[in-house]
């Protein structure tokens, strides 16, 4: 087997050095790599024709011509009638707020400018979600401005609905809600404890009434599980803090399972490395045959099919418990690594953790046995501040398909869900959907459910709302609305307290009455506080409140193993197996309609707009890696699931388990928003069911290939990559992999992007190794600086010159604490007006995003481990595009920033082309329509007025940066408005500046603080402390362009002997 | 043949080399008008002869012909200074005056030449009287500084003297070239050498040079509206406000000191004085009733606001409106003692004039808020802050904004383009002793403590650079 310890690669593309690829990779302008991408069509549309340019040049010498002869347009300053004591224009206000959409919280401070929220930010308050955030939570505020919300009730009328009015709603309502109604409420899981009481209000009122909770995607079998095992049907409370050795089955708790902000932040305090000498770090082992963003980072992934992740837990438990589960499949390597897991386990009692993300009892339960067998329960597992956030139950929801199925629901009311979509079983739920009697929908827009239901009640966005979450017993979180609702639109708690026949003339906000009422009473009790006034006054600055702990212990264990040894999974003899995930950005499908989230790339396989098939990549021998059967890149297969055949693009896996494809779900929707139109394949249809749970993944697959290719192909993983090829002695380009895949080339730690030889981009090192390799950077980095300093213009002495008054600005990113989760992308893209390009243009390497993060592969190419590392402007002292720019659009500040000035760009792009991180970014056409040519215009998924012209979709955008126009460059400027604004701050307040007047966008949306933001010329700032680590590095050091960004070095905590 | 490209080339550079004369800088009235508006026009009159904050500096070269010039420019730039070295002339200005003048160090010597011409124009009124009267001004005053104008005209005489002797002596050469090679050589008339190729491409390219430098000139001043003064919905008066009632700039435009926008006040700041002032002094009711109406606020005996107001009619305001007029009117005017026709003529058509100006083609409603046309404008890729002008650099409003308390309709002051700015920011010193912020310019506080520095410019801490404005 090919283990390739020294290079580092980031794909099948550069590992076999396609040269056409290597090539293209050398030009700023990619659309020649549209040919190699196997477009031609598309990169010979690229060229416009002579004749169109003098066209458009002649009528933009007439436009301007008529423009100069206008007069200035009278502009109007309207002012407030009556001021808001609160509000002074041009400044920010925060509210503290919360983000709860189903399970998924976080607690949040919501930036809002002249009354629109326009940012989140998170809340460092909160003891749940820890002050960072996720891509899921900085991308909710665009959806409060989706042109696809519903604007106002509606009612079913023949095909479609038409407008209705609130009282006939009610009206309705009223006469459908008889006492003896039979009454369903289905709903996600409710984290909100002052909406459950109001529910458990409504069906006192209708004893018929009952609600049913379920998750898009299912938690059930653990909450089973630990109903059977402790009495308790609730997540317990994981405390990732405290866990010295981690595995996973198949949980992605890093990205998306239960609560992976918190999770997130437990996890890499485990594993951050402030000094070389005496370094411990968590170990973490995921089982699992698709690389999720969690197996990922794991020190070391087992690689087993979907279907014998039953037999792994059962060999695990066996080998920890000394049990007799009987076990078949697995590979003898999978089999070895096991029995190494349970030995190291078994040295880790009392502060392991092991979990598993199947949705199958018998798994959940020997999970907890081995637990128990460990000693984690009460050590790092607890049921004190248990986890409320999944409490969805499929048997419920299959008795609620039963019921309406059998006519004996006249009510269903569906809170904010889409069971016709994400539930597995979503045929049976919409057929029997069509036997109740009235179906109302409270609902935020047009879904593939909705459309069925006879009522449509639109609720408000969080942002609009009041509210209240709990997401972990005893801790409790307010949400606040930001913003007057935009539309005629009710929250769906006052539509159940209108319907339980509360007096809702008393207030304006009934619900607001209501919700203080519930914490000045019941969740304050015993607090403490002065009076409740203070209190609520105190909750609403701070947004969260934290009751003292339970003290609940877990209580006596049970299990009934031969039930459990009877619920698990046989292993499938299918040659081909599917795993269906659930992907980091849109979730099942819920946030499918944001294009942010659309755009926002995954972090493992880096593909946009669309669910790419993973199939496995293999080594042949000689020199080729082949994806399985041999498919490339944007290869068009039909994939037949059962009885239902799709048609999805395929994109080549490092580290998928040969054998195996894998599928993300919440695509393909039918109803669903722009955004959702064409764009992927929808399996939920596809789960295998065992004992009445979904179960995600299929051995009842096989797959054909088409011949044809995707027509946008749009993965970024081989945008914008930096440098792939070098010369050899004699001159000539060559393509290195010959080097890398040179057994003894290189030493361990320096950087290689697959073709790349001697370029420091990546530094990597293994614990056990970790002071070796701090020497050798230490050692090499001396090297570089002694070759840098042989110039006529020495970096130190102008340094002293030039930048040693004042301030200047750097940042350091710690590879070791970055998961890849994206949530600072995102960020960017909310702080920075970074327009969204769509699918086809993502395919002609257009995409916008200041920040992105490069994933590379290092290690056995069948199973590597991965770096992620953000990558925006490093803002070189030294900087290359800064002396190509004819124009000095783009130059230096005394205080080290890069400064690009958009109203002095002519677009020639040589600064693009001159920068060896190929960060910066050129608007190719006119996605803010800052303009007069509708030409320029970009529709994003062919929705009706293109995204960045809608008004609505507008009011997103901050106002302190500028919104740049067609024809100029822009890349990351750290923040320099909020550089400005903590300065500002700072002389306002005569004092100096200190670390957290000013924090970029990605530093406070990292849920787990691998970005810091700083003054390195303050010696007592955070960053220059980080800066003078011996673990820090710069990225191409050797270039000589002096970046302000530095990195550390990526640490795992790998057993070389694993497998032995 | 070749010599007659000669003689266009010689042609071309000597015009060239005039044209280039004239885009020296030297000084000029002009500049020394824009230089007096952005530094002396807040304390010195702008007549030159009458006393404001500042003496008037109206034959001020006069007063000081006792001295050597140089005191004079050193007088201008730092006042204290020259004070400080007991100079006669310095100190029985300081004892007359005793009011501290700011410190000018960044204006150069011509600068100040300029500035003096400007005052002297003003002074004796023949700035702008006439163009020749301002060239003979130059002339005759900048004699002894710099290279005064009559030498370029000299030179630019002797230039086309000389090339005319150059074509002379290359018309000859060609003679004696043709005679050698035994051709005959014709001498082209006037005529033909005017309508030649060569001059006729020449004046084309001198046109299309002319052309563009024009259209480039103006076209950076498309946009800028300095002077504008637009006509506001309601006749508001700083001049009564801010000069006559002395009203804080700050009282109304609070967020000049916390905020990038100084803000319009809302309309209940208005209510603040109004509900006490219900009779304006110069326009009666006619004004005044535009910001009642616009609140539903009603100013009868201690004031209230209208119940339902958004609900009601035109015609329902009107009534309450004109009915609260007329009594207001006798109870205030002396020239009204009772209800006559020509009063409620009057007041009718003061409420037709609020309905007026409180709607238009988006406004239907007479409240709501009032749209004040908007004066001062930057374009959308400036970012400007007043919290960092007024209380970090605790500028006056006066320095850009100019004197509003004078303004019966607001205009604006400055041209508030990009060269304005940079210039203060090159001129402007920061407060940096009083702030513990500027601690972090280490060497610029050691120089200031040795005496190697004076002052420390908006400019020495990075206040030219494009990220400060443009992001």
């Amino acid at each position: 087997m090919e283990n390739n310890q020294n290079g580092i690669w980031i794909g099948q593309k550069d590992l076999n050095h396609d040269p056409e690829f290597i090539k293209a990779a050398q030009q700023e302008d990619q659309t020649s790599l549209l040919t190699t991408m196997g477009d031609e069509q598309l990169a010979t549309e690229a060229d416009g024709s002579r004749r169109d340019f003098l066209k458009y040049l002649g009528f933009g010498l007439g436009a301007a011509t008529v423009a100069a002869s206008c007069e200035i347009p009278v502009k109007r300053a309207i002012p407030y009638v009556v001021k808001p004591e609160e509000i002074v224009p041009g400044v920010a206000t925060y509210y503290a707020s919360s983000y709860v959409k189903g399970g998924e919280f976080s607690s949040i401070l919501v930036k809002t400018r002249e009354g629109r929220p326009i940012k989140i930010e998170g809340n460092s308050l909160c003891q749940v979600s820890k002050g960072g955030t996720t891509a899921r939570v900085q991308a909710s505020v665009l959806d409060l401005y989706d042109v696809n919300r519903l604007k106002g009730p509606q009612v079913a009328e023949g095909e479609g609905f038409t407008n209705s009015n609130w009282a006939d709603v009610d009206k309705a309502m009223g006469t459908a809600l008889r006492s003896n109604a039979t009454i369903r409420i289905v709903s996600n899981t409710i984290l909100s404890p002052s909406f459950k009481k109001l529910i458990s209000e409504f069906t006192a009122k209708y004893p018929n009434a009952k609600l049913v909770q379920y998750d898009p995607v299912s938690a059930s079998a653990l909450l089973d599980a630990n109903q059977e095992s402790f009495g308790k049907r609730v997540v317990p409370n994981y405390q990732f803090d405290k866990a010295d050795y981690v595995v996973s089955f198949n949980a992605d708790f890093l990205g998306t399972w239960i609560s992976p902000q918190e999770y997130a932040a437990g996890y890499v305090s485990k594993r951050k490395i402030n000094s070389a000498k005496g370094a411990t770090m968590s170990r973490h082992v995921q089982v699992e045959s698709h690389m999720s963003m969690t197996g990922s980072n794991a020190d070391h992934r087992i690689l087993v099919k979907p279907s014998e992740q039953s037999s792994a837990v059962a060999f695990l438990y066996n080998e920890v418990t000394g049990g007799k589960v009987g076990v078949s499949g697995l590979t003898e390597k999978a089999k070895k690594a096991l029995r190494k897991t349970a030995r190291q386990l078994s040295s880790n009692r009392g502060h392991s953790i092991v979990i598993s993300g199947n949705n199958n009892i018998g798994e959940q339960l020997l999970v907890n046995a081995i637990n128990h067998h460990l000693g984690n329960y009460g050590a790092t597992i607890s049921f004190d501040h248990a986890s409320m956030q999944r409490q969805g139950s499929d048997s419920d929801m299959a008795t609620l398909v039963q019921e309406m199925s059998a006519g004996r629901v006249d009510v269903l009311i569906v809170n904010d869900a889409n069971p016709v979509y994400d539930y597995h079983d979503g045929a049976a739920f919409a057929a029997g959907m069509a036997k109740v009697g009235t179906k109302i929908g409270l609902s935020y827009r047009h879904n593939e459910t909705s459309s069925l239901c006879s009522i449509l009640a639109p609720i408000h966005h969080g942002l609009e709302s009041w509210g209240d979450a709990e997401p972990k017993k005893g801790h409790f979180s307010l949400v606040q609305p930001t913003i007057h609702p935009l539309f005629d639109t009710r929250q769906a708690e006052e539509n159940f307290m209108m319907w339980s026949g509360a007096d809702m003339t008393k207030s304006d906000q009934p619900y607001y009455d209501y919700l203080k009422a519930n914490w000045t009473t019941n969740v304050a009790s015993g607090a403490g506080f002065a009076s409740a006034d203070s209190f609520w006054d105190g909750i609403l600055h701070d947004g969260v409140y934290a009751s003292g702990g339970t003290g609940e212990g877990a209580g006596s264990f049970n299990m009934n193993l031969s039930a459990a040894t009877k619920a698990l999974i046989k292993p499938s003899s299918s040659d081909l197996e599917i795993s269906f995930y659930e992907p980091l950005s849109i979730g099942n499908g819920v946030h499918a309609n944001n294009p942010w989230l659309q755009e926002m790339s995954d972090p493992v396989n880096r593909t946009t707009w669309g669910n790419y098939l993973a199939v496995p990549v293999s080594f042949n021998g000689v020199n080729q890696f082949i994806g399985f059967e041999g498919l490339e890149d944007g290869s068009l297969v039909k994939l037949t699931l059962g009885d239902k055949t799709i048609q999805v693009p395929v994109i080549q896996q490092f580290g998928q388990m040969p054998g195996t494809v894998a599928l993300a779900l919440g695509y393909g929707r039918s109803v669903g928003g722009f955004a959702t139109k064409g764009i992927g394949a929808n399996v939920n249809d596809c789960l295998t069911k065992s004992g009445g749970s979904p179960q995600y993944f299929s051995s009842n697959v096989s797959l054909g290939k088409t011949g044809r290719k995707e027509d946008s192909f749009s993965c970024v993983q081989y945008h914008h990559t930096m440098g792939v090829t070098d010369q050899n002695k004699a001159g000539e380009t060559i393509n290195a992999d010959e080097a890398t895949l040179a057994p003894g080339y290189g030493n361990i730690f320096s950087g290689f992007q697959g073709a790349l030889v001697e370029r420091s981009i990546i530094r990597k090192s293994n614990l056990n190794h970790l002071t070796e390799s701090v020497d050798d950077l230490v050692h090499e980095r001396e090297h570089h600086d002694g070759l840098n300093q042989q110039t006529l213009y020495p970096y130190d002495k102008y340094v002293e010159e030039k930048y040693a008054e004042g301030h200047h600005w750097g940042l350091h990113v710690d590879l070791s604490s970055c998961i890849g989760c994206s949530a600072c992308t995102i960020a960017c893209m909310a702080e920075n007006n970074v327009p969204v390009v769509g699918k086809d243009k993502v395919s002609r390497h257009q995409e916008m995003a200041w920040l992105r993060i490069d994933r590379y592969y290092y290690g056995d190419v069948e199973n590597p481990n991965t770096v992620y590392q953000p990558m925006m402007c490093q803002h070189c002292d030294n900087a290359p595009c800064e002396n190509v720019c004819p124009v000095n659009a783009t130059n230096h500040s005394s205080e080290g920033l890069n400064q690009m000035i958009y109203n002095r760009c002519i677009g020639t792009r040589y600064c693009a082309n001159n920068c060896p991180y190929k960060v910066r970014r050129f608007n190719w056409n006119d996605y803010t329509t800052a303009d007069i040519f509708p030409a320029n215009q970009v529709k994003v998924n062919g929705e009706d007025v293109p995204y960045g012209a809608d008004n609505l979709t507008r009011m997103v955008l901050n106002p302190d940066v500028t919104v740049r126009t067609r024809g100029v460059m822009e890349k990351c400027s750290f923040c320099v408005q909020r550089i400005q604004e903590g300065k500002l701050t700072a002389k306002v307040e005569g004092r100096r500046l200190t670390d957290s007047d000013v924090k970029t966008a990605c530093q406070t949306a990292c849920p787990t603080g691998a970005i810091t933001f700083g003054d390195t010329n303050n010696k007592r700032s955070e960053v220059y402390k980080k800066m003078i680590s011996p673990l820090t590095y710069e990225v191409l050091e050797e270039v000589n362009v002096r970046p302000s960004v530095q990195y550390s070095m990526k640490v795992i905590n790998k057993d070389e002997n694993f497998e032995a | 043949m070749m010599y007659k490209s000669l003689t266009y080339k010689g042609l071309a550079s000597v015009i060239l080399l005039f044209v280039c004369s004239l885009a020296f800088s030297q000084p000029s009235a002009d500049l020394g008008k824009t230089l007096f508006k952005t530094n002396c026009a807040t304390c010195h009159s702008k007549n030159m002869k009458t006393a404001s904050t500042g003496p008037a500096l109206g034959g001020v070269e006069e007063r000081w012909s006792d001295y050597p010039q140089s005191d004079l420019y050193a007088w201008i730039r730092n006042s204290q200074a020259l004070i400080a070295t007991g100079h006669p002339r310095a100190t029985a200005v300081w004892n007359e005056y005793k009011s501290v003048m700011n410190a000018f160090p960044g204006l150069t010597d011509d600068d100040i030449a300029s500035l003096l011409l400007y005052i002297d124009g003003m002074y004796a009124g023949t700035y702008g009287a006439s163009a020749a009267a301002a060239v003979g001004a130059v002339a005759t005053e900048v004699q002894d500084k710099g290279i005064p104008n009559w030498i370029y005209w000299a030179l630019f005489g002797g230039l086309v003297l000389f090339s005319l002797l150059l074509s002379r002596i290359i018309g000859n050469l060609n003679v004696l070239n043709a005679e050698k090679e035994g051709t005959a050589y014709r001498k082209k008339t006037l005529f033909e050498t005017l309508t030649s190729k060569g001059v006729v491409s020449f004046i084309l390219f001198g046109l299309v040079v002319l052309g563009a430098y024009t259209a480039a000139s103006n076209s950076i001043s498309l946009g800028r509206q300095q002077g504008y003064a637009p006509e506001q919905p309601i006749k508001f008066s700083h001049a009564t406000h801010a000069g006559v009632n002395k009203i804080e700039c700050q009282y109304c435009h609070d967020g000049a000191r916390r905020s990038k926008h100084a803000v319009i006040p809302a309309t209940n700041t208005c209510i603040n004085c109004h509900a006490a002032i219900k009779y304006g002094s110069e326009h009666g009711n006619a004004e005044l009733t535009k910001i009642y109406a616009s609140t539903g606020y009603l100013p009868k005996g201690s004031g209230e606001y209208i119940e339902d107001y958004e609900n009601m009619s035109l015609e329902e305001k009107k009534e309450i409106y004109t009915g609260w007029m007329l009594e207001n009117a006798i109870e205030n005017d002396e020239k009204f003692e009772k209800v006559t026709d020509d009063l409620l003529e009057q007041i009718d058509a003061e409420w037709d004039a609020v309905v007026a100006s409180m709607t238009n083609e988006q406004k239907t409603e007479v409240q709501g808020p009032i749209e004040w046309i908007r004066v001062h404008n930057l374009p959308d890729h400036v970012y400007f802050n007043h919290a960092q002008h007024v209380t970090v650099g605790g500028l006056e409003c006066q320095t850009c904004h100019g004197k509003v308390e004078e303004m019966e309709v607001v205009a604006q002051h400055s041209p508030l383009s990009m060269g304005w700015c940079i210039n203060c920011h090159r001129q402007t010193e920061v407060k940096f002793e009083d702030n513990e912020y500027y601690k972090s310019y280490q060497k610029y506080h050691d120089e200031l403590a040795k005496g190697d520095r004076e002052s420390v410019t908006v400019e020495d801490i990075g206040g030219l650079e494009c990220q400060k404005c443009h992001y």
